[in-house]
């Protein structure tokens, strides 16, 4: 619903654009309209490929068996594997809460259950190669080693802080 | 073809992957294809738009507008412009990096799109049912950590991006 929501703005926002421009030049709006056909056409490939990936693991995975496993570990080593998993993990986060939930009703530390969330939000290796291709190799190399850094820091925090 | 082939290697690999694992376990790969269509059909709207949005911007938009607004020399206004719109954007980051990119190309701060990024990490719609699962006081912090997280991250990415290239990608 927040999705279609959005969705509707934005195309609003587009269309509104692209007629407001349409009684100045036609013929740069035509070049737009060709490069949006060609970037749509794109990223509609790459994006249904992270979808399939997240949708598949998302079956082959179930709640119980990714908590039962993160359960295992605690102390830094938790700290790790719960930041570990999250970067695997994807899709929307709201598949991710109920499984923090099931892990802290069986007595997993704030530091693992706080790794485990924030990497699943900050990290995602599944969309990496989506991030190489358009934010380039260095941007991406930068931001997720930072991500993981201050997944730990945010982890140890929360321990300290809750 | 090659260039095809190039292209789109990663995508090629991931749907060898699931036709593998097909003949394992068709029920689940099934299961995991309508995920993916009905994500996609949810997200339409939004993918679509930011197609030709990124279209207008590269063609029409002067780069000059960008940079003003969330341009490196546009300092704090630009890094809270992106920190508020990745707070409260919906959707996956990763629909909106080709819009990044174009930004980037016409001018946007690389410190404003990763602090866009990171701040990504805030789900705000969300707040309400993990404040019902985790308690309140674990929510609030963790947003609040994400949220300065957000904005060094956008210093940092910036400073090892643009520190040693001398254009700001590739």
């Amino acid at each position: 619903m927040q999705n279609l929501i959005t969705g509707l703005v934005m195309l609003f926002l587009t269309v509104g654009l692209y007629i407001v421009y349409l009684r100045r030049d036609r013929l740069k709006l035509k070049k737009a309209i060709e490069k949006g056909s060609k970037n749509f056409l794109q990223n509609s490939i790459r994006i249904f490929a992270v979808f399939i990936i997240i949708g598949v693991l998302q079956n082959f995975l179930s709640k119980e068996s990714v908590g039962n496993f993160l359960l295992k570990f605690s102390g830094i080593k938790g700290i790790l594997t719960g930041s570990i998993t999250g970067a695997i993990m994807m899709g929307p986060v709201a598949t991710g809460y109920p499984i923090s939930g099931y892990l802290l009703e069986n007595g997993a530390s704030i530091s693992l259950v706080s790794s485990f969330l924030a990497s699943w939000v900050m990290i995602g290796i599944i969309s990496i190669s989506l991030e190489i291709k358009n934010l380039g190799k260095r941007f991406t190399l930068a931001r997720n080693l930072f991500a993981f850094i201050s997944i730990i820091i945010i982890a140890l925090l929360m321990e300290a802080l809750l | 073809m090659r260039d095809i082939l190039r292209d789109y290697i990663v995508e090629i690999i991931i749907c060898s992957i699931a036709i593998i694992l097909m003949f394992f376990n068709p029920n689940k790969v099934i299961l995991g294809l309508t995920y993916a269509i009905n994500m996609y059909i949810s997200l339409f709207l939004m993918i679509f738009s930011i197609a030709f949005l990124s279209g207008f911007i590269s063609e029409v938009i002067p780069p000059n507008t960008i940079a003003r607004i969330i341009g490196r020399e546009s300092g704090w206004k630009g890094i809270l412009i992106g920190a508020t719109f990745g707070t409260f954007m919906v959707g996956p980051s990763y629909v909106f990096y080709p819009l990044f990119r174009n930004l980037i190309e016409k001018g946007a701060g690389i410190n404003v799109i990763a602090t866009t990024i990171g701040a990504w990490a805030i789900k705000v719609p969300w707040i309400p049912f993990a404040i019902a699962i985790m308690g309140w006081k674990f929510v609030l912090t963790f947003n609040l950590l994400i949220f300065a997280y957000a904005i060094v991250s956008g210093f940092v990415v910036d400073f090892f991006v643009r520190g040693k290239a001398k254009k700001p990608l590739k």
